[in-house]
C-alpha cells in the first residue's frame, strides 16, 4: 500500500516551490531596482544633482551585481548535483 | 544482431524526437524576446540553440527519472521504447501542424507509457514516479510560473513607479537578453534530458547498461546536439501563438515571464522533475499578462492551449499503444520497427510537402481561439 505522502515527493516539491518563488520574484525585483537606479541617475544628472545621481548609480550597480551573483550561484548549484 | 538493429532505430528515433522537441519548442524559448523587440529573431534563435546545447550538460537528474522512475525498466524492450517515441513524434507533429504549443515532454512520457501498457499491461507503470515526479509537478509547475510571473511584474511596476518609460523599457530589454538566455539554458537542461533518459532506458532494456545506470557521455552529447539543431531550425508557426496571441507584452512583462519560467524549470530540473517547459513558459506569459490586466490575456487562445495540454498525455499514449500494436504484427524482430520507421518518414515528408505547397502556415484568430 502506497501512502499519498510517499507518492507525492512532498519535500522536493515544497522546496521547488519555495526556491523558484524566491529566485523568480527576487531576481526580477532586484533587477527592477537596478533599472530604477539607472533611470534616477539619468534624471538627477540632467538636474545637475551629482551626489544624488552617484547614489542612484551605486544602487543600480549593486543591484546589477546582486542579480549576476544570484544567476551564477543558481548555475553552480545546478551543476553540482 | 536483431536487438542491435532495433536499438539503432530507437536511438535514431529518440534523437529525431529530440530534434522535433527543439523545433517545436523554439517558439516557447524565444517568443517573448522577439515580441517585445528585445532581440532580432535570427539572433534570439541562434543564442537559444547554443544555450540549449550547453544546458543539456549541466544536470542528469531528469534523465535518471525518465530512465528509472516512470515505467519498470525490467520489462521494457527496445521495441516498446521505439513505439513510445513514434507516439510522441506523431503527436508533436500534429500539434505543430495546427500551431498549438502542447508539451513535447508529456508526449514523450505519454508515448512510452502507452506502448509499455500495450505490451505488458498496467502493472508496468511505476505509480510513485509517474504521479509524484511527472503528473503532480505537471500541474504545480505552470501554476507556480503563473503566480511567480504575476507577483514579479506587480512588484516591478511598484519599484519602477513613474520613471521615464524609454529608459525603463530599454533596461528590461537588456535584461531580457539574460532572462531569455536563462530560459534557453533551462529548456536545454530539462528537455534534452528526457531524450537522454529514453535512450538510457533503451540501453538498459537491451542489456547494454545495468539497471539504474546514468546516461553515457555520448548520449548526453548527441541529445544536446539534436535539441540544439532542432531549436535552430525553429518553429516559426508557434511563435505567433506564444509571443503575441496570448497577450501583448511590454519588456517588463517579458522579463518577468522569462525569469519566472527559468526559475521554475531550473529548480525543478535540480530535483529531477521532467516538466513540460511549454506549460511553464506559457504559464509565466499568462501570469505576467493577467497581473497587469485580466482582460489583456486572450483567454480563448489560452483555453485552446490548455485543451492541447490536457489531450497530450492520453493522445500520445494512445498513438504509442497503436504503434506498438502495429509493430508487433510483424513479430519480435526488427521488421516491425523498420516498417514503422519507413511509414513514419513517408508520412512526415508528405505532411511537410503539403505545407510547402500551401505556403507558410499561420494560425488564424477566431472567437474561440486559434484555428489552422
Amino acid at each position: 500500500m502506497i501512502s499519498p505522502a510517499t507518492i507525492v515527493e512532498t519535500r522536493d516539491l515544497v522546496e521547488t516551490v519555495v526556491y523558484a518563488t524566491v529566485a523568480g520574484i527576487g531576481v526580477t525585483a532586484i533587477f527592477s531596482v537596478a533599472i530604477w537606479g539607472a533611470a534616477r541617475f539619468t534624471d538627477l544628472t540632467q538636474e545637475d544633482r551629482r551626489p544624488a545621481a552617484a547614489v542612484a548609480a551605486g544602487v543600480a550597480g549593486v543591484a546589477l551585481l546582486a542579480v549576476l551573483a544570484a544567476i551564477v550561484f543558481g548555475v553552480i548549484v545546478m551543476t553540482r548535483k | 544482431m536483431t536487438s542491435d538493429v532495433i536499438l539503432v532505430l530507437v536511438i535514431g528515433t529518440a534523437l529525431a524526437f529530440d530534434f522535433t522537441n527543439g523545433f517545436h519548442d523554439t517558439a516557447n524559448v524565444v517568443a517573448t524576446s522577439i515580441s517585445t523587440g528585445a532581440a532580432r529573431p535570427q539572433v534570439a534563435i541562434a543564442v537559444a540553440s547554443l544555450l540549449n546545447f550547453v544546458g543539456a550538460f549541466i544536470s542528469i537528474s531528469v534523465a535518471a527519472t525518465v530512465a528509472n522512475d516512470v515505467v519498470d525498466s525490467a520489462v521494457i524492450t527496445p521495441t516498446i521504447v521505439f513505439a513510445g517515441l513514434i507516439g510522441a513524434i506523431a503527436w508533436n507533429l500534429v500539434t505543430w501542424y495546427f500551431g498549438l504549443p502542447s508539451s513535447s515532454s508529456h508526449a514523450l512520457i505519454g508515448g512510452v507509457v502507452g506502448s509499455a501498457v500495450a505490451a505488458a499491461g498496467f502493472h508496468v507503470i511505476l505509480a510513485e514516479g509517474l504521479l509524484g515526479k511527472v503528473l503532480i509537478p505537471a500541474v504545480v509547475a505552470p501554476l507556480l510560473a503563473f503566480l511567480v510571473a504575476g507577483a514579479s511584474i506587480g512588484l516591478s511596476y511598484r519599484i519602477i513607479g513613474k520613471q521615464r518609460p524609454g529608459i525603463v523599457s530599454r533596461g528590461y530589454k537588456y535584461g531580457q537578453v539574460v532572462s531569455g538566455g536563462l530560459l534557453a539554458l533551462a529548456h536545454g537542461t530539462n528537455d534534452a534530458q528526457k531524450t537522454m533518459g529514453v535512450i538510457t532506458l533503451a540501453l538498459i532494456a537491451n542489456g547494454s547498461l545495468g539497471a539504474g545506470a546514468d546516461p553515457p557521455v555520448w548520449v548526453i552529447a548527441s541529445s544536446a546536439l539534436a535539441i540544439a539543431l532542432g531549436t535552430y531550425s525553429g518553429g516559426w508557426r508557434i511563435i505567433k501563438t506564444t509571443g503575441t496571441r496570448i497577450i501583448k507584452m511590454d519588456a517588463a512583462q517579458g522579463f518577468s515571464s522569462q525569469g519566472a519560467g527559468a526559475a521554475v524549470i531550473l529548480v525543478s530540473t535540480h530535483f529531477g522533475f521532467p516538466l513540460s517547459t511549454t506549460h511553464v513558459i506559457n504559464g509565466g506569459v499568462m501570469g505576467a499578462g493577467a497581473a497587469k490586466r485580466l482582460s489583456a490575456v486572450r483567454w480563448g487562445v489560452a483555453g485552446n492551449i490548455i485543451v492541447a495540454w490536457v489531450l497530450t498525455l492520453p493522445a500520445a499514449a494512445a498513438i504509442g499503444a497503436l504503434a506498438y500494436g502495429f509493430t508487433s504484427l510483424f513479430g519480435d524482430g526488427a521488421v516491425g520497427p523498420v516498417v514503422v520507421t519507413v511509414l513514419s518518414l513517408g508520412a512526415i515528408i508528405a505532411a511537410f510537402a503539403r505545407r510547402a505547397v500551401k505556403g507558410a502556415p499561420v494560425p488564424v484568430q477566431s472567437e474561440g481561439g486559434v484555428r489552422a
